[in-house]
């Protein structure tokens, strides 16, 4: 299927068509800050929003969520209901990118060490039937580095339909299967005009020239495994106050605690976002705890995205987003810590 | 289990009290569905998410052998919220269970092998585990020799079955407590040093360490020191599990979840591991 348009004046309409058989999510305003929403007209998205101040991974999975509900007579699984699949409008391709990584923990079977398989299925049954309308970037932000992982602005990685943004209309186009099936089905679509190709291409590549040019993240995952010992961590973490405000708002970051909520004899048992900045995260009932130090759950963090990940599933755990550079209240900047590793290495253990 | 993420019911059978303080107590529970029963397969080193609704949950190491049949056996120390609240339990009470989870002791292995096992304190839950296994198909393996450390004799776990193990000619007791006590006819000192006097030979034998981290981190220096390798060297490591099932993020050491890469690791599998113990 080749592109299609969608003119902005119809996009009211879009938005009723998709709908009807979908549970619609985009980008708007919640509690001041910006963030993915269950939306049903157009009037409740934000069109304007760059990168939202929070991440999408709460749509799939959300900041809390029950895995069971208990009380006197035992425990059940709540029913699921039968509710639409999820339509993303919106999304970037940072963003979109996230949730393939997350699939990879959440949407893989897990091979149990006695050969059992084990597929979450609380995360799996949203995002399986999800469709991602991903939105390209044209305007980068100062604190975007998507491109260090060699994507781009119009990146189109985790998404069913890559849309641009192109003035007066938007251009759309499949990606996946998925993609085209829904693309066949709305009606407010046209075909797409000569030019519309290359206005796409144009726009990705002036959004392409506002980047700053990337670090070379190659070898990084080594660099930073022999740099596990060195002071290096004491001088990054220095100001980090723990304040967890990086993993909340992070599109990749899925650490989770299990907590009970009840009363009496009747509750839920939840899986609710958790951080390693907080030293509670590893600490245990005997009140030994293996990462007690602010620069060891620094390390952490860092290790967990640049090198354990990338060991265990081949990819970086982090798309360049920039929300953490944003949130941070002491600008710690995550490409400066990189950079400083990367210096550190050359410097320190390099040239001996 | 089709979903890990929701314990089956169990059902307390026996309560034993380990210690006079009464903060260490085993119990012996049942599944309360026979299907679960059925499908519950396990081997000596794997744990399980124990849960109290409205407390939360945490893993313990299972006890029982998988030679034993009709029950599983926890030994419970009191320290947080949810082990006090285990603690209050009755004969008869329910209690959900997760598991079995993680990986287990190299028991193929051990076949035609002397063993050597050396547990600390109440980490003896495993060991126990392994060494009932292991007696249970004694003529599969040569020496057994267990260096058990506690930090005064009120504190070992199992003191009935240690007496019987004690008696038999077929299993090398060592006992050892941290600090002479009137009455003590046993070694004192700490686990490591006592390693070190009884000496056991490399000579064909695998050496199974559990313990507290202290304990596991003055070991495996002293083993390598008596000559052996690091394949023969297998230890059971903890961190705080929650999910048990290598997803919540917070028992890594390096790339590796002790939940479902663990938690029993070989010496040579530490070797390249940051922050073990």
């Amino acid at each position: 299927m080749n592109m299609v348009r969608l003119d902005k004046k119809k996009f009211g309409d879009f938005i009723l068509e998709l709908s009807v058989e979908h549970a619609v999510y985009a980008p708007g305003n919640t509690g001041g800050k910006t963030d993915f929403i269950p939306v049903s007209s157009e009037d409740e998205i934000n069109l304007k929003t760059l990168v939202t101040d929070l991440s999408p991974k709460g749509i799939f999975f959300p900041h809390s969520e029950v895995l069971y509900e208990y009380d006197t007579e035992g425990i059940r699984v709540p029913e699921k209901e039968a509710g639409k699949p999820i339509a993303v409008w919106g999304m970037r391709g940072c963003d979109s990118r996230s949730l393939l990584m997350l699939n990879k923990v959440f949407g893989s079977a897990i091979q149990m060490p006695d050969n059992k398989n084990f597929q979450d299925p609380y995360w799996k049954e949203k995002y399986d039937s999800s469709v991602i309308f991903g939105s390209a970037c044209n305007m980068p932000q100062s604190t975007c580095f998507c491109n260090w992982f060699g994507d781009g602005p119009h990146s189109r990685e985790g998404m069913d339909v890559f849309v641009v943004d192109a003035g007066d209309h938007y251009l759309m186009e499949p990606v996946s299967d998925k993609g085209s099936n829904i693309l066949g089905k709305l009606t407010c679509l046209t075909d797409s005009l000569e030019g519309d190709a290359e206005a796409a291409l144009k726009l990705a590549s002036e959004a392409e020239s506002t980047m700053v040019p990337p670090m070379d993240v190659n070898g990084l995952g080594e660099l930073l495994n022999d740099l596990y010992d060195e002071p290096v961590w004491e001088d990054i973490s220095a100001k980090c106050i723990n304040c967890g405000a990086c993993t909340f708002s992070c599109p990749t970051c899925h650490c989770y605690d299990i907590q009970d909520e009840g009363k009496g004899s009747s509750g839920k048992r939840i899986r609710i976002w958790d951080s390693c900045m907080f030293p509670i995260f590893t600490m245990e009932a005997s009140g030994h705890n293996p990462r007690a130090l602010s620069s060891q759950r620094v390390r952490q963090r860092v290790m967990h995205k640049y090198s354990y990940f990338l060991e265990k599933y081949g990819d970086f755990l982090c798309t360049g987003c920039g929300r953490c550079i944003t949130v941070c209240p002491v600008n710690l900047d995550i490409r400066e810590v990189l950079k400083t590793i990367n210096v550190y290495n050359r410097q320190g253990i390099t040239n001996g | 289990m089709g979903n890990y993420c929701v314990p089956q019911q169990m059902k307390v059978e026996r309560i034993g009290i380990e210690d006079p303080a009464r903060t260490l107590r085993t119990y012996d529970l049942s599944f309360v569905n026979d299907s679960d029963r059925d499908a519950f397969k396990y081997l000596p080193g794997q744990f399980c998410e124990l849960s109290i609704p409205g407390k939360g949950e945490s893993p313990f190491g299972i006890a029982s052998s998988p030679t034993e049949e009709g029950f599983l056996r926890f030994t419970v120390n009191r320290t947080g919220s949810v082990t006090n609240e285990i603690h209050y339990l009755r004969n008869g009470d329910t209690i959900g269970l997760r598991g079995p989870l993680g990986n287990w002791y190299p028991v193929e292995d051990l076949k035609g092998m002397n063993v050597l096992i050396v547990g600390g304190g109440f980490a003896f839950t495993t060991l126990r585990s392994l060494l009932i296994y292991l007696m249970d198909s004694r003529d599969d393996h040569k020496d057994i020799t267990v260096i058990y450390g506690a930090r005064n004799p009120d504190l070992f776990i199992y003191k009935d079955e240690i007496a019987l193990w004690k008696q038999r000619s077929d299993i090398q007791m060592h006992l050892t407590i941290d600090k002479p006590v009137d009455g003590w006819d046993k070694k004192t000192g700490f686990v490591p040093a006592v390693v070190k006097e009884v000496a056991p030979s490399p000579e064909n034998t695998m050496a199974i360490v559990c313990g507290p981290p202290v304990m596991i981190k003055y070991t495996l220096p002293v083993l390598t020191q008596l000559g052996f390798s690091d394949e023969r060297i297998y230890t059971s490591l903890e961190r705080r599990m929650k999910c048990g099932i290598g997803k919540c993020g917070r028992c890594n050491i390096g790339s590796k979840y002790i939940c479902i890469d663990g938690p029993v690791f070989s010496m040579a599998e530490l070797k390249n591991i940051p922050e073990t113990v």
